[in-house]
């Protein structure tokens, strides 16, 4: 796989460089020293809703993105016409989430950013390169791994980055093409389901009984 | 002599009861001075209409900003507002009170749910012995619906019209718009229910099915919390306030954030005074009248707030009762996954802004025998369908039997659409130990006194939760499907908290006794002629049916009252 590039767009990127900027000038020293800085705030509780801006610095570190595209791919591979995750920005994604300043991502930034730096960890220990090297099978058998063992202290890791890269790839239009989502299109009558649909529907309901 | 004033009436808020209140008065030529707490706002420039998750922060979930999500309509509000707290008395239950600070207020991100009502509902005291009846009949205030679902746009008519079950009133021929055709999860929760010999009825929602006063018909995208630009939601941002103001009789005055009902030497209301929210200035207004219609609670704590030597308690208040006798609706819900809705084809389930379909209370029969634990009753309300994916779509893969990799694609395409939802939204019996009053130990960021809630849910409440969710279990199961949440059968752990359902009520009531009511059936206080309250507060009992609806024929009631007496010089 060639490496992943983030498909921020230029609105979002001068966003964090003026907040990165300003929390510089305001931020005590002693900051500098993490690998992140972390803007204090959210979007605030009157944003605008026609230009949505996500106000808050990135902090997950090269490594750690490329690991995670990696890592979307093995869980929902491309399958022409849908785009692989990582076509489409979902790295991105789970970056804007374990970097938000909200409380309910704090778990996550702590068990995502543990458990890339695990997986690249242990593939160098198992396969003699990192996960975003190590090869395909490889890849896909420490997925496997913490998929299936329910005990493993990293399944609950990939719990919850399956559960963020779904949620990032079927938000998205490519993602609605792939699930078959019809909506948000606007109609002069809404039609409900059609006949032959609703005549399946007749016929499973008869077998139940109902 | 007296000085002129140039307001007939101050309203006190720009929700369903303000908004209605200035519609009538402005028509009725009075010159009318709005004050809203929040900024202004307008739905047409300012909805995110057919923007996707995937352009929002976190694509779109709730977080402490925006608890309902990132396009939620609601400005500088929630379950907390920065700098305006309020407290629970840490010896009872928690309540939640949630409150928008914008034009319009509630409205813009409403249910929509608009159910008349019943003939029982208002004489509940006298069926069971519990609680008060209203000052008023269903008969009395049928009209004053006719009026208000004309003005509204209410859907719920058509082929599925006519359903005359029992404490559930229908409107006139030619006033509902016509429902829209049932969604497939909707044709399924139907025959469910009815299995249980449970009948279901057309929703009635403010969304309009044909255009009507320059608002377009609902063209059934775009999920109605956001606001509506197309103005086929009911906002009063939209429907109500624009009209008051091409009258020229109505000033809206945003930002201001009203503390006291002031009053004048001759135990009149002489008008309120408010906190411009940007510059901190204390300013006086005065008008011939007053309405307070700033919510339920908040009604209750302009009053509580405006204490004089004549109303030590606070203005209105000689009954004692304001603040008392706060309610909100009896929540629970379950979730269930039906494997008959897998692998159904694509189809557009997007419709009008919630469900097509509502189940309306069936048990009077089993109440009336004596057969169930609680008094009143519960609507049920549905949902489900292949909705505009957001973060949760991700719990399909639980049901998945492929974890990753290939094959998952084709699973999270079967499974989607096969989940739904079901919500109980019941009557809950006043009782001595919900009610607000002032905290006298904590001010808000302007120096206002702060509320503090006192709740407690009865057995009858949590009885009632449970057979919520007993009746939710049994249709999952007749449907051959699993719950997946709302699992539990105890009522306690399945009831929402006091207030978390938005319908708090109450804290003003009307009634026909000055000693245990703060206003007449008009809305008018007992103890001050030119004030009226004609919100929330003013309800005696919360019926199963959302409160907006009969909020708002309520203040289109009490305003005409209030013009007509101020024409003949009674106030």
């Amino acid at each position: 796989m060639t490496p992943y590039v983030s498909k921020i767009d230029r609105r979002t990127a001068l966003k964090w460089l003026s907040a990165a900027a300003a929390t510089l000038l305001t931020a005590p020293q002693i900051a500098r020293a993490r690998t992140y800085v972390k803007t204090p705030t959210g979007y605030g509780t009157d944003p605008d809703m026609l230009n949505p801006t996500s106000p808050w610095d990135r902090i997950m570190t090269e490594r750690q993105l490329q690991v995670a595209a990696v890592m979307t791919d093995i869980i929902l591979p491309e399958e022409p016409p849908h785009p692989a995750p990582s076509m489409i920005g979902v790295p991105d994604f789970i970056n804007e989430w374990v970097s938000s300043p909200y409380e309910q991502t704090q778990d996550d930034q702590k068990i995502i950013l543990d458990g890339l730096d695990w997986i690249d960890a242990e593939a160098k220990r198992r396969f003699s390169a990192g996960y975003a090297e190590c090869g395909h099978d490889a890849q896909v058998t420490m997925m496997a791994d913490i998929a299936t063992d329910t005990d493993s202290t990293y399944h609950r890791f990939f719990d919850r980055f399956r559960t963020l890269t779904l949620g990032g790839y079927y938000t998205t239009p490519a993602g609605f093409e792939d699930i078959g989502y019809l909506g948000n299109v606007p109609m002069e009558h809404y039609p409900g389901p059609a006949d032959d649909i609703k005549a399946m529907l007749e016929e499973r309901m008869k077998k139940i009984g109902i | 002599m007296k000085q002129p004033t140039p307001y007939d009436v101050i309203i006190v808020g720009s929700g369903a009861g303000g908004g209605m209140s200035a519609y009538v008065l402005a028509k009725k030529g009075l010159k009318v001075l709005m004050l809203e707490a929040g900024r202004d706002y307008k739905p047409e420039e300012e909805t995110p209409m057919f923007n996707t998750n995937d352009e929002a922060p976190l694509r779109g979930v709730s977080t402490p900003d925006k608890p309902f999500g990132y396009y939620d309509a609601t400005v500088d509000g929630g379950w907390t507002v920065p700098g305006e707290p309020y407290t629970s008395d840490p010896g009872g239950e928690e309540f939640l009170w949630w409150r928008p600070r914008m034009l319009g207020g509630r409205t813009n991100h409403w249910g929509r749910i608009s159910l008349r009502f019943g003939e029982y509902d208002f004489k509940p005291y006298s069926r069971d012995g519990l609680g008060v009846d209203w000052p008023i009949s269903y008969e009395e205030l049928a009209p004053w619906y006719d009026k208000t679902e004309e003005i509204v746009g209410v859907t719920g008519g058509g082929i599925y019209h006519g359903a005359n079950l029992e404490n559930t009133p229908d409107s006139p021929p030619g006033i509902l718009h016509n429902t829209p055709n049932r969604r497939l999860h909707e044709i399924m929760l139907a025959r469910g229910f009815e299995s249980m010999g449970i009948p279901v009825a057309p929703m009635r929602a403010a969304v309009i099915q044909k255009p009507m006063n320059g608002r377009a018909a609902c063209f059934y995208a775009t999920a109605c919390g956001r606001g509506c630009s197309i103005k086929a939601m009911f906002q009063t941002t939209t429907v109500l306030i624009p009209p008051a103001l091409e009258t020229g009789n109505l000033e809206v005055v945003t930002d201001a954030m009203v503390y006291t009902v002031d009053m004048g030497k001759d135990n009149r209301a002489k008008g309120v005074t408010y906190i411009d929210r940007h510059t901190g200035d204390h300013k006086t207004v005065t008008a011939n009248a007053v309405v307070l219609a700033a919510s339920a609670a908040e009604s209750a704590r302009i009053l509580l707030n405006s204490k004089t030597g004549k109303y030590p308690d606070g203005v209105a208040n000689s009954s004692g009762t304001v603040g008392k006798y706060l309610m909100d609706t009896v929540g629970a819900s379950s979730a269930g996954h039906i494997p008959i809705l897998e692998g159904m084809p694509a189809r557009n389930d997007d419709g009008m802004g919630g469900a097509h379909i509502y189940v309306p209370w069936w048990g009077y029969g089993q109440q009336a025998r004596g057969e169930l634990p609680f008094p009143r009753g519960y609507h049920v309300e549905v949902g489900g369908g292949q909705r505009m994916p957001g973060m949760g779509i991700a719990e399909l893969a639980n049901h998945s039997s492929v974890p990753f990799g290939k094959g998952l694609r084709q699973e999270m395409r079967r499974q989607y659409g096969a989940d739904i939802y079901l919500a109980g939204r019941g009557e809950m019996i006043p009782n001595d130990d919900c009610y607000a009053e002032i905290d006298s130990d904590l001010k808000d960021r302007f120096g206002i006194p702060v509320l503090r809630f006192h709740w407690k849910w009865a057995d009858y409440e949590i009885n009632q939760a449970a057979h919520m969710r007993r009746t939710f279990h049994e249709l999952i199961d007749r449907l051959g499907g699993t719950v997946t949440r709302g699992t539990g059968t105890d009522g306690r752990e399945a009831i929402a908290k006091g207030g978390e359902i938005i319908h708090e009520v109450g804290c003003a009531r009307m009634g026909a006794d000055t000693r245990t009511s703060v206003v007449n059936k008009w809305g008018q206080t007992w103890d001050v002629k030119n004030l009226f309250v004609l919100d929330g507060a003013i309800l005696p009992s919360n019926p199963d049916k959302n409160p907006t609806l009969t909020i708002m024929a309520l203040a289109m009631r009490g305003a005409t009252y209030l013009a007509d007496e101020a024409r003949k010089g009674n106030l």
